[in-house]
């Protein structure tokens, strides 16, 4: 049998460029495509590196040729930053995903789409069962944007699935990842110089260890199984002793406030919280991984307490000083 | 000298040695930070010298400080339940003179649901129950309390309900406490429990859809009825406000002798006489799996459940006598 063929989505994120590496050095993938505007953030070797928008038409007429199998959509956005704007963000998660499924339809060769997706889709209720499964999305009212794009999102998959049965999608629902060499916004959260909560509020949180999130990848893209699963690490946190752990001060603040305080803060450009995190910040969600664990054969290393405590290693225990030092430094 | 002038010395020197401790504590904690040492560290170090209970406290308290102290998946804190253990049971045993019976008909180990009568917007029944369990049984254990949903949208209250063993009302967590053979206790009247007038108070309302018997019957555990007397005296409800209600998302507004006319002494229960007994488990083993399908099946046990509390109810009041005394 032919070694399999993949094209990632996104292999300018430090997940997508650690995905193809690893898969370019695996002998069963004779053929490894990476799609994204930016550059890697890690030296590929025999990589085809296609330098297209997602959200272009083009890509349409660029992806059939490279006679893929299997596809990895690795290019939704979880938050603004630098370059990115909501309406941009919501156009790569929406526009984007529509543009890849067209390409899709067009290229026979696909088998299976591995989707990197959110586990926002879930939302962040104060009433919501103590570990979500794949079939509780529709629990709770759609309240913030980007869970809104999500759940489009997975709609298009899920039609296109149906569309075309000898193709598998798979739907990983990412919780939030935490990792000292990636950005994201827990990470970002706990470098900040005071860290904000809710008065009176304690959530329990759950994330994925970077290398975790990784693994979770491999292991869909080898062994693809129909419909959703979480990927998150097992068991929870709570924010109060992650904060605790992390030995940061923490400004508690009345809800009713928090929006406006952290407005503030925004404008002064010293954080950037997006609704889902503040929704994270005060009400928390965990989810059930035993899809994870049984289906994909994927058996995360770190538990979520681990993986805080191996972040906050890496970063080399208490950081005490707040990162803006780190700018000033020449 | 005279005599009391002596004695007036010794006292002052006996007060010297009493304090020596605390400076001492005081003095190493201020070296520690003057080291560079964080708070809960320094203070940590600074209590080598304290005698051996506040040793400890301190140290706790700077462990707990640091983020040391373990929750599991569900976010009970056992620390946290030891720690608040003397005032539950100031509430149990001098505020409403608790009386358990039955408590061996709780399993020591394995699933099982408890059943029990509900009232008050404050889940005090729950965590009696609990503390009742803890105190009484030969193998205590943390039973795990579904909470009305509302609670959780509460600030301070919502963290607490969780770390002693309360989760969010849902058949989802029940079913899978159970699965994990955990104690869960339920109160099946819910919102309508809750929300009873007082003179309506012992008379068990409707067990919503006898969703607490179909997950029982699914995860085959025996459901243990639980009869509560006293907590529906503790906030007599005389009248509702359903508009103030609605305006706090809250499923109704009390209006009790004290609240809200006291503002937050009017959230202080009233010291009821208690007495809490658990009655024998009603087994479901004998059941097929498909039983919880059995819509009538439900509905009978479901009925079962309520009387042998409605019952038992009656009893324990007859027993008690006098309501407050």
């Amino acid at each position: 049998m032919a070694g399999r063929r993949v094209l990632i989505t996104g292999v300018g994120s430090y997940l997508g460029g650690a995905l193809a590496r690893r898969l370019e050095r695996d002998p069963e993938f004779e053929y490894v495509a990476g799609l994204d505007t930016r550059r890697p953030q890690v030296s590929l070797e025999s990589t085809e590196l296609i330098d297209a928008d997602i959200r272009n038409a083009v890509i349409a007429r660029l992806i059939p040729p490279a006679e893929v199998d299997t596809v990895v959509h690795n290019q939704i956005v979880r938050r603004p930053g630098p370059g990115i704007s909501p309406q941009a963000m919501h156009d790569i998660n929406v526009i984007g995903s529509l543009q890849l499924l067209a390409a899709c339809e067009k290229a026979d060769s696909v088998r299976s789409i591995v989707i990197r997706g959110s586990a926002g889709v879930y939302g962040a209720e104060p009433h919501a069962p103590q570990f979500f499964r794949e079939e509780m999305t529709r629990l709770f009212p759609m309240r913030t944007r980007f869970q809104r794009d999500v759940a489009e999102i997975e709609n298009y998959f899920e039609t296109y699935s149906r569309r075309h049965p000898g193709a598998v999608c798979t739907m990983l629902r990412y919780q939030p990842g935490i990792g000292s060499s990636q950005d994201t916004q827990i990470t970002r959260y706990l470098s900040l110089p005071v860290v904000p909560t809710y008065l009176g509020f304690d959530p329990r949180l759950q994330f994925v260890h970077e290398h975790d999130a990784l693994e979770a990848l491999v292991a869909a893209v080898r062994n693809p199984v129909r419909g959703a699963v979480n990927v998150a690490a097992p068991g929870t946190i709570g924010l109060t002793r992650m904060v605790r752990l992390a030995g940061r001060p923490t400004l508690p603040i009345v809800p009713p406030l928090f929006d406006g305080v952290t407005g503030v803060g925004k404008r002064l450009g010293l954080l950037d919280l997006s609704d889902d995190f503040t929704r994270l910040l005060r009400y928390g969600r965990a989810t059930d991984t035993t899809r994870l664990v049984e289906e994909v054969g994927c058996r995360p290393r770190f538990t979520t307490v681990e993986a805080v405590r191996d972040y906050l290693r890496a970063q080399g225990g208490r950081r005490l000083l707040p990162v803006l030092r780190h700018a000033v430094a020449p | 000298m005279s005599a009391a002038r002596v004695d007036e010395r010794e006292r002052i020197r006996f007060d010297a040695a009493d304090a020596a401790p605390a400076i001492g504590f005081l003095r190493r904690l201020r070296e520690g930070l003057d080291a560079g040492l964080d708070l809960p560290e320094a203070a940590a170090r600074g209590a080598a010298g304290l005698p051996g209970g506040a040793r400890d406290a301190v140290r706790r308290a700077a462990r707990r400080r640091a983020g040391g102290y373990d929750e599991d998946d569900w976010g009970l804190d056992e620390e946290f339940v030891e720690l608040v253990f003397p005032f539950f049971e100031f509430l149990y045993d001098r505020w409403w003179r608790v009386e358990t019976s039955g408590v061996v008909h709780v399993p020591s180990h394995g699933r099982a649901l408890l059943a029990a009568n509900h009232a008050g917007i404050l889940p005090w029944d729950g965590t009696m129950l609990s503390f009742a369990i803890q105190r009484e049984h030969p193998l205590p254990r943390y039973p795990r309390f579904l909470v009305l949903n509302w609670a959780f949208d509460l600030p301070v209250i919502s963290v607490a309900m969780r770390k002693v063993g309360g989760v969010v009302a849902s058949p989802y967590n029940a079913f899978q406490l159970l699965e994990e053979d955990e104690l869960v206790a339920v109160f099946p009247e819910g919102v309508k429990g809750a929300g009873k007038p007082f003179r309506e108070r012992y008379r068990l309302q409707r067990f919503g859809r006898g969703g607490f018997v179909e997950i029982a019957l699914r995860t085959r555990a025996p459901i243990v009825p639980v009869a509560i007397v006293g907590s529906e005296e503790i906030y007599p409800k005389l009248g509702d406000a359903p508009a103030v209600g609605r305006l706090l998302g809250a499923p109704y507004f009390p209006l009790t002798p004290t609240f809200p006319w006291l503002g937050p002494l009017g959230a202080v229960p009233l010291p009821s006489k208690w007495r809490i007994e658990f009655c024998e488990p009603i087994p479901i083993a004998d059941y097929g799996p498909n039983a919880a399908d059995d819509r009538s099946l439900v509905f009978e046990l479901s009925e079962r459940v309520r009387e042998t509390i409605q019952q038992k109810l009656y009893e324990n009041l007859v027993k008690r006598g006098s309501a407050f005394l």
